[in-house]
């Protein structure tokens, strides 16, 4: 990516300045605006890492810091999708392993890898919170409930 | 015993997120009384009402109210945690998509007796609809004149950490760090968010205090047992016939709680064990269940009412591979902030991970044991101590079936 | 003032005292890794357990404040358990690698193991991987394996220099400190990292294998490298003198002094010795006749140079002292010049390019002891010195230490100078472009190679002790200077610093009643009213009689 296209448009600056006004201190809105990086450039590269960091009062290793505690920020491209299976214990209960085993040889990838066109990217993950609707698993925004092999199958394919 | 639904009324309303539906309902009702209050009063109300805090420490929240400084000049801050993480647990999902008003009542209410000008409402990343749907309602307040005037909310987003809903990780994490738990003292009362003091309330917490201010503190007292008032809402999920949230009497038994709300085990049908308040709750045998699943009663049984995630396991389920997926998460989320949790969360899930896969030697079992016990209360905060209560109960109340694993 | 008694002993500290602080003062070590008192208190590494009475469970020392009453005990049976876990769990995940690892003898996981751990091993499983020997910068090496994660470093990235290059990334134990891919360790104090790091994860590049630390010896020394004067330990390796290439002085260490730089020193001065071992030394008195240089013994020399005083009238001899000289060598060099009446005299030479300043430790001036000249009364006009040359006033010169030719000066002009010039003496440790054209040479011994004091820009004076003995030939300053005198027929007592000093402190009022056991370790300030403040045009300097 060149340097020119790891950067917010005008109005995409005036809402940084709009959330870091929101907070006490400016450098609350990083996560907030960490999130806009990442809907913006796809993922959080070492280079919007920088430029993030010279839109706060922080270094670019404080922001490399954040960047790589939460699990919600992709430093690497994803795929256009994330499927995201929940394998804690109320889902692993519920027969989460076959799930992700399933979803596995559907897209003949291994858990945090991305389909070769790019299209989704798997992750197996802690509990989502939705345990009474286990196996369940969040596909980009939405969750899944009740999972079964046929019902990611159809999920899958919606998946373009 | 009260049948009485608070907090779940509106549930089945479709339209039950939105203020019109709120209103008709007697929102807002509560903030109209709470403003001809003093703040002390108000705290002194939810004191003598015997809430206690539902997001998995159950501290008394009135208490927690008053240890702001009376005198203090700056602002206050009252922060929300919508992190919800606890494995088993999924309520404040549900109040945040269907009665945000609920919460934004509450807060106002709760503000007014902090004296706090703005509150923070940090809601884990996951949880989008969650997010968007309270968003939505934030601004119908703002529409509506709730809010803004004197009070404001401000909506922030987690980014994956369970960590986060450690209230001083949260409060770590609303600044724009990392959510490293922070050395206490000070504690958040005194010196939280922005350094400024700090009340930090759960999402179920805080939708209490509506109706604590509506209909008093007696009654709503009078609804739970000797030392916690009110209902609250039971995440109930595993191998049960109704998986889902029900909100009941904090007096009800856990065993009501599985046969009655869950609808009895599925599975072979026959219990073998519960854990009673979210993955860090002690586990309980079948035998234990006879308990009321309120903060002290959980606690007399040697486990905790956490979050209140209710997590059945029927005979067919193995231990050992329960207590895997669990360590596995507390490997995961450990923040990695001080040494023994850091060390030996990844130690005990390699442990346990062996066993499980049939590599156990014979001392592993004791090693876990006496690592668990090692490591707890030393640690910044609690997260350690909530990982301990699973390593520890799950071997020392089923260890013939983790034995069972290790080549003789 | 909180009164507390600490395992029986009863202590009274300033209020904010923590507990680590307040059981130093009675004697009593609280182990720790993460504290360090010019941080933040991070309490992360979990060591630092106490008991305290009334408390249910050990506490952290570091962020518990002495409070009137406390009661608090170090070493019950429930402290020393959980120490001894705290130890397992540093070292779970440690490669255990102490056999090549260079912080071996000097680390606080093996000091500590043996003295709070030693239990039986228990880890059989995989441990975690991570990075090992990235440099992190031209003076740093990191091994993320063997850290503890202590954030120390972190910290002083953060809080001392605020330059926040490091930081601790992931999380559980996949946490590991770093920097920002692409980024280096670049800052001005960076080698500091090395000191405060209690483990061998942060090791010093320069020192890397050079030789193990229990060959060591440790002076008590006073950095030169600017007019800060940070105390140093010089850490010489004599007992492996055929380890790291015969070089003596294998590395500088901060030592602490509250009132001049704490715990740290700058990278310039830290790795600023390198001249005292290195080829340009010069270590035999030597002459240049036509071009060829012959060696000479200390007799010839002396002889030369006194034959010089005396051919020469005292205004055609022009003398540049130097910043760099001790007091000691100032003071013998002004009693040769009121011996000989010479009053050209200056040891200013401005730096071709003006040295860089900070807010922190670091001076513009990068001499130790400019101050101490001023006092002196050496602080005349250099330039006009050489003018002088140049119209042959001025015959004879005698330079010590300085390139006059790699000055701020026009080369061209200073050129010119020095071939008018009739003779050219230099006194100096390293040869250099204006040695180059001296008919005398004479081996100066470096700092280290001998002892003396600084006079900083605050108007403390520091001792520096022999750490090695002089290279080849090389005398002191003022042992060089003191033959002179003697030659000259001048009254002179035993060769030793501290008598120069003390006959210092009789001649220079603002010296008045100090002595070497005064000044100590941690330097004594100069008497009033110069003391204090720095200026650029000493009020109390005593003029040449």
């Amino acid at each position: 990516m060149s340097a020119s296209t790891v950067a917010f448009s005008d109005a995409q600056l005036a809402e940084v300045r709009r959330l870091q006004a929101l907070y006490p201190d400016a450098r609350a809105a990083l996560l907030p605006v960490l999130h806009m990086a990442q809907e913006t450039f796809g993922h959080i590269s070492l280079e919007a890492e920088e430029y993030v960091a010279g839109l706060f009062d922080v270094t670019p290793a404080h922001v490399h810091e954040v960047v790589t505690f939460y699990t919600l920020f992709f430093r690497q491209p994803k795929g256009r999708h994330v499927v995201a299976v929940c394998h804690n214990l109320s889902c692993h209960l519920a027969g989460a392993p076959e799930i992700i085993a399933h979803v596995m040889r559907r897209l003949g990838i291994g858990v945090g890898a991305t389909t070769d066109d790019g299209r989704v990217t798997l992750q197996a993950v802690e509990c989502l919170c939705a345990c009474e609707h286990a196996p369940m698993m969040q596909v980009d925004d939405r969750y899944e409930f009740g999972l079964t092999p046929e019902k990611v199958d159809q999920i899958l394919e919606g998946l373009r | 015993m009260t049948a009485e639904k608070l907090l779940t009324r509106n549930f089945d309303r479709a339209d039950s997120h939105t203020l019109r539906a709120y209103l008709e309902t007697g929102g807002y009702t509560a903030w109209q009384k709470a403003q001809t209050l003093e703040p002390a009063a108000i705290t002194e109300e939810v004191k003598q009402s015997n809430l206690r805090g539902l997001g998995g420490a159950g501290f008394p929240t009135g208490t927690k109210w008053s240890f702001v400084p009376k005198n203090h000049t700056g602002p206050v801050y009252l922060v929300i945690n919508a992190d919800e993480g606890e494995p088993g647990t999924f309520k404040d999902r549900y109040l945040l998509e269907r009665d945000p008003h609920a919460l934004i009542e509450g807060m106002l209410i709760a503000a007014r007796a902090i004296r706090s000008p703005t509150g923070f409402v940090y809601i884990r990343g996951e949880y989008v609809e969650p997010w968007r749907r309270f968003s939505a309602a934030v601004g119908e307040a703002y529409d509506a004149g709730y809010l803004g005037r004197g009070f404001d909310v401000v909506v922030h987003r987690g980014a994956g950490a369970y960590i986060c809903g450690e209230e001083t990780g949260l409060i770590s994490s609303l600044e724009g760090k990392k959510g490293w738990p922070k050395l206490k003292p000070p504690f958040p009362a005194i010196k939280g968010a922005f350094g400024a003091p700090t009340i930090v309330n759960n999402v179920e917490t805080i939708a209490h205090v509506p109706h604590i201010i509506n209909r008093g503190a007696a009654w709503f007292a009078s609804l739970g047992t000797k030392t916690q008032g009110g209902t609250r809402m039971y995440s109930v999920s595993g191998r049960v016939t109704r998986p889902g949230v029900y909100e009941a009497s904090v007096a009800i038994t856990l065993r009501r709680i599985i046969e009655d709300l869950g609808g009895g085990v599925t599975g072979n049908g026959r219990l073998k064990a519960v854990v009673p308040g979210g993955s860090s709750a002690a586990i309980l045998r079948a035998d234990e269940i006879d308990v009321t699943a309120d903060v002290d009663g959980l606690r007399n049984a040697g486990t905790m009412a956490g979050s209140a995630g209710v997590i059945v396991m029927d005979e067919t389920v193995s231990i050992p591979e329960a207590l895997m997926v669990v360590a596995r998460f507390y490997a995961h989320e450990s923040c990695g902030q001080c040494t023994p949790c850091r060390e030996s969360t990844g130690w005990i899930y390699k442990m346990v991970r062996r066993i499980v896969e049939g590599r156990g030697q014979k001392d592993d079992l004791d090693t876990i044991l006496d690592v668990a016990r090692r490591g707890a209360g030393t640690t910044i905060c609690a997260f350690y101590d909530g990982a301990v209560g699973p390593y520890i109960s799950y071997i020392e109340k089923f260890r013939a079936e983790f034995e069972a694993l290790i080549p003789k | 003032m909180p009164k507390l008694t600490i395992n029986g002993q009863a202590v009274e500290v300033p209020a904010g005292t923590n507990l680590i602080e307040a059981a130093r003062k009675v004697g009593v070590e609280v182990p720790h890794y993460c504290y360090h008192p010019a941080l933040s208190i991070a309490g992360q590494c979990r060591l630092c357990m106490v008991d305290i009475e009334k408390t249910p469970r050990p506490t952290i020392a570091c962020n518990t404040p002495a409070s009137d009453g406390m009661v608090v005990w170090t070493e019950t049976d429930r402290v020393k358990e959980t120490r001894k876990s705290i130890m397992e769990f540093h070292l779970i995940n440690h490669p255990l690698d102490c056999p090549v690892c260079d912080q071996a003898g000097e680390c606080w996981l093996q000091i500590y193991y043996m003295r709070y751990g030693l239990y039986d091993p228990r880890m059989r499983d995989e441990k975690v991987h991570k990075p090992k020997a990235v440099p992190l910068g031209p003076h740093v090496m990191l091994d993320a394996e063997r850290c503890i994660l202590c954030s120390r470093c972190v910290r002083f990235c953060d809080e001392v220099t605020g330059t926040g290059e490091l930081g601790i990334f992931h999380r559980g134990d996949d946490s590991e400190i770093g920097l920002f891919p692409g980024k280096e360790l670049v800052n001005k104090y960076s080698g500091n990292v090395v000191d405060i790091c209690p483990v061998g994860a942060l090791t010093d590049r320069d020192f890397r294998f050079a030789v193990r630390v229990w060959y060591l010896d440790s002076t008590a020394s006073i950095c030169p490298g600017c007019a800060r004067g940070c105390n140093i330990e010089v850490h010489v390796n004599r007992r492996r003198p055929h380890h790291n290439e015969g070089r003596r002085v294998a590395r500088l260490k901060p030592r602490f002094n509250a009132d001049v730089n704490r715990w740290w020193i700058c990278d310039d001065g830290r790795y600023g010795f390198t001249f005292v071992d290195d080829k340009t030394r010069l270590v035999a008195p030597s002459s240049r006749e036509d071009g060829a240089v012959s060696d000479a013994t200390w007799e010839e020399a002396i002889a030369a140079i006194v034959g010089a005083l005396g051919r020469f009238a005292p205004a055609e001899i022009g003398v540049f002292a130097s910043p760099k000289m001790a007091n000691e060598d100032l003071w013998a060099l002004r009693r040769v010049l009121e011996q000989c009446g010479i009053r050209r005299v200056a040891f200013r030479v401005p730096p071709p390019v003006p040295g860089d300043e900070d807010t922190l430790l670091i001076r513009s001036d990068k001499n130790p002891n400019s101050r101490g000249a001023e006092l002196l009364g050496l602080d005349g006009d250099g330039a006009a010195i050489l003018r002088a040359a140049c119209v042959r006033q001025v015959k004879c010169l005698w330079v010590f230490g300085h390139d006059l030719l790699a000055s701020a000066w026009d080369p061209a002009e200073t050129d010119a100078a020095l071939r008018a010039l009739s003779l050219l003496i230099f006194i100096g440790t390293n040869s250099n472009a204006t040695s180059e054209r001296a008919q005398w040479v004479l081996p100066a011994a470096a700092w280290v190679e001998r002892e003396g004091t600084y006079t900083n820009f605050e108007g403390r004076v520091q001792r520096f002790r022999q750490a090695v003995e002089p290279l080849g030939q090389a005398l002191p300053e003022w042992d060089i200077l003191g033959r002179v005198l003697q030659a000259l027929g001048a009254e002179v007592g035993a060769p030793r610093a501290e008598r120069w000093f003390r006959e210092l402190t009789s001649g220079v009022p603002a010296f008045g009643g100090m002595s070497y056991q005064a000044i100590g370790d941690t330097g004594a300030v100069l008497n009033a009213p110069s003391a204090g403040q720095p200026r650029s045009e000493p009020a109390s300097r005593t003029p040449l009689r």
